[in-house]
Formats: C-alpha cells, sequence, structure tokens
C-alpha cells in the first residue's frame, strides 16, 4: 500500500486526536504521544501541518514494514 | 540466528572470520578481544537460550547479525553527535546504539532523543551498558568500538546496519506494566528527579506522596504514548531533600500513573513473555532485558525464549525506556 498524500484529512484527524486507532508501529506510537498532546496545546493550523509532516514522514520512510502496512490499512482503510 | 554466551578465545574467532558482532561482556573480557566489526558495552549480566540468567565476568554474550546485513558502518558519537542517530541512519536498515551509564551522552540521548531531527524514521534499537552491582560507583561503564579498538566511557558508538535485500526491520518491547487506576501525576520540568509533582493538577511534594500513599518504587511510572506503554523507574527517595530520583527522565506534558500492581512480578514476567512466544526465534535478531527486570523477577537461572541477550541499565527502543525487554526483528518481505 502506498502512503497516502499528507493532505488527506485522516492525518489531521490523527495528530488532532479526533481520531483513536489501535496502532502497531512503534516509532509511530511514540511520536503520535507528543505529538497529540503538542496539538492540544497549540492547535493553530502551523502546529498540526508541522505535526502531520512529522507522522507523514515516519510512516513514509518505513513504508516497507508490515506494522506500517497495517496501520495505514486502519487509518485509511 | 546466533545469540549465545561464548569464551573469549571464541569470540575472537568469530571476529577473525569477519562477522559482524554486537558484544555484551565485562570490561576486562572486551578488553581482550581483536578489532573487527562489532561494538560492545560493559556489563556482566546475560539471559543465554542455553543457561537463562547469568553473571559472569569471563564470557561474552554475542549477538552475530551477519545472515542479515548487507554492510555496515560503525561510527562514535558524543553528546552533541548523537542528534543525528536517526537521521544518518541507513535507509533500507537499522541503527544498534550503546551508551555508557551515567555518561553525558546517556543524559543528553534520555532528555532530547524524543526531540532530535527525524525522529522515528529509521529504526533504532540499542542500551545503556553497565557494571557489575558490586562495582558500582567504583568502574565506570564503557563502550567499545571494535574496527578502530577505541573504549569509551563519554559519548556512543552506533552501528548502522544496511538490510540485505527483501529484508526489513522493527524494533518491539515488551512490557509487563499496565497504568494503575490512581492518581494523575504531571511534572512541572523535565529530568531524572522530581521535587515537585502535580497530583490530579494539585501541586505536592512527590518524596511526601510516594512515603505517605506507600507507593511500591520497584513499579515505575508509566506513561500511555498512543497505547505504547513507556516506564519510569524509581531510582531512590531522599525523604530529607524531599527529591525522588528515576532511572529515566520524566517529561512535561506526559501523564503518568504508578503502575497496576502485580502479584508476582516473576510469573507476570513469564506470563507476558508468552503472549509474545508467536515471535519466531529466528527473526529476532537481538533483544536486551533491564536489570530491574532481572532482579526483580529473580531470573538467575531462567530462560526468556525466544529472548536472550544482555542485561541493561536502560533500553533504547527509539528512546531510553526502564523496566522493559526491547527486541529487534527481522522480516522477510
Amino acid at each position: 500500500m502506498e502512503v497516502p498524500s499528507m493532505s488527506r484529512p485522516q492525518w489531521s484527524d490523527l495528530v488532532t486526536g479526533k481520531k483513536t486507532y489501535q496502532l502497531k508501529f512503534l516509532a509511530a506510537k511514540i511520536l503520535l504521544g507528543r505529538l497529540v498532546h503538542s496539538v492540544k496545546e497549540n492547535p493553530t493550523p502551523d502546529n498540526i501541518k508541522s505535526c502531520v509532516e512529522l507522522v507523514y514522514n515516519v510512516y513514509a520512510k518505513n513504508a516497507g514494514s508490515p506494522s506500517v502496512q497495517e496501520d495505514l490499512t486502519t487509518i485509511f482503510g | 540466528m546466533l545469540q549465545d554466551i561464548m569464551t573469549v578465545a571464541e569470540t575472537a574467532k568469530l571476529i577473525a572470520a569477519g562477522k559482524v558482532l554486537l558484544l555484551a561482556g565485562d570490561e576486562a573480557a572486551l578488553r581482550q578481544l581483536p578489532k573487527g566489526n562489532w561494538i560492545g558495552g560493559t556489563i556482566p549480566y546475560f539471559i543465554s537460550h542455553t543457561e537463562g540468567g547469568l553473571a559472569t565476568r569471563e564470557r561474552i554474550f554475542v549477538t552475530d547479525v551477519t545472515g542479515v546485513v548487507q554492510s555496515v558502518e560503525i561510527v562514535e558519537r558524543d553528546a552533541n553527535g548523537l542528534a543525528k542517530v536517526y537521521a544518518e541512519g541507513p535507509q533500507e536498515g537499522f541503527s544498534v546504539v550503546i551508551i555508557p551509564a551515567l555518561s553525558k551522552a546517556h543524559l543528553s540521548f534520555a532528555l532530547n532523543a524524543p526531540n532530535y531531527r527525524d525522529f522515528g524514521v529509521r529504526p533504532l534499537i540499542g542500551w545503556i551498558s553497565g557494571v557489575h552491582l558490586d562495582d558500582l560507583g567504583k568502574v565506570t561503564p564503557k563502550v567499545f568500538n571494535g574496527v578502530t579498538g577505541n573504549v569509551l566511557e563519554e559519548g556512543a558508538v552506533v552501528l548502522q546496519a544496511t538490510l540485505s535485500p527483501g529484508k526489513v526491520a522493527e524494533v518491539g518491547i515488551v512490557n509487563l506494566f499496565e497504568q494503575g487506576g490512581g492518581d494523575i501525576l504531571t511534572f512541572p520540568a523535565d529530568g531524572f528527579s522530581a521535587k515537585e509533582v502535580l497530583v490530579n493538577g494539585e501541586k505536592r511534594n512527590f518524596a511526601a506522596y510516594i512515603v505517605k500513599n506507600k507507593l511500591d518504587t520497584r513499579l515505575p511510572l508509566v506513561a500511555d504514548y498512543y497505547g505504547a506503554l513507556v516506564n519510569i523507574s524509581f531510582q531512590g527517595i531522599d525523604e530529607v531533600e524531599g527529591e525522588v530520583k528515576f532511572y529515566a527522565p520524566v517529561f512535561t506534558g506526559i501523564r503518568y500513573k504508578h503502575a497496576k500492581p502485580v502479584a508476582d512480578y516473576g510469573e507476570a514476567f513469564k506470563a507476558c513473555l508468552e503472549n509474545k512466544c508467536q515471535l519466531s526465534e529466528d527473526r529476532v535478531v537481538f533483544s536486551c532485558n533491564c536489570i530491574l527486570n532481572y532482579l526483580y523477577s529473580g531470573l538467575e537461572g531462567k530462560k526468556t525464549d525466544p529472548f536472550a541477550g544482555p542485561i541493561t541499565f536502560g533500553e533504547i527502543a527509539y528512546q531510553l525506556l526502564n523496566q522493559t525487554l526491547v527486541y529487534l526483528e527481522v522480516h522477510d518481505v
């Protein structure tokens, strides 16, 4: 599965905590633990965009990993 | 995958054969080894597949990753240079980092790694080297660069491994703890110690809070990072100074809870391992386990299959962890 574009709303739903998922990929979980908190503290469009870039980058750079593939299916269907 | 306890001579033979090795052993044993493609850290405690948990100053725990890697580079990084550890990892591979306990690099990595550039873009696993508990305060933990022969007590060694084609690496954690049902604890500052804590938002002295509530400090604080449970272990309480010391830093903005009690630490750890037994031993390339788990679970003489490896003063799975077992799996894709 290709990593869906950063413009897909699911990414911002993820970092704003609007939607939560049971994810598998450890690096993303640790990162999201911080990003969701960061967005709660500072919910500006710039901060949301910056957090989306960070989590997208982690998934994109590990696209071959089985847990990443599983997470992408969980988030994007 | 070879993960075994070996004599110095047996280990030297593997080095001479050009194997790529991750080594753990007492300083005197590691100093006897020839140069080669290896990194190492000091510690005399191990879990082996054949003998279970043991302490030995003479033998070395050997993890041979030759079979899964195409090439490796071994680099040394100081406390500042470690900031590149994710960004400079190989495109298709993983990095293993070993850092001496209580070094500047240890403290810096613990506090800053989550904010390093490109956090998480490459698999990073590793451990904090230590010493025999009888030697605490007398001998410093060290790390070894097998290529140069350098022995460092400040700074870290990193093995950057590019995987063979068709393979992918993943890092995992075994944590027997869950958040308990008690108070929500937050801290006003990042650090390895805390005097103040916010208990459900109310400022208190943390040492007094622990004493008053009779918290079992064998059980860590647990943070929930989007479902990944991360422990902060207690090092000690100074009631006079009103200060609590930890083996890993607490961070502001993170909500901690004292761990849910476990009826029997050893049994709970065993049950936790059994949940992971679907992992194939062939896929587990490396693992290490916390010395607190070793002590509190009474792991001497006991096996932790499918995992074997060094016992550590801290585990690294992307960031510093406590009271966990961390492992690196390599999958065929």
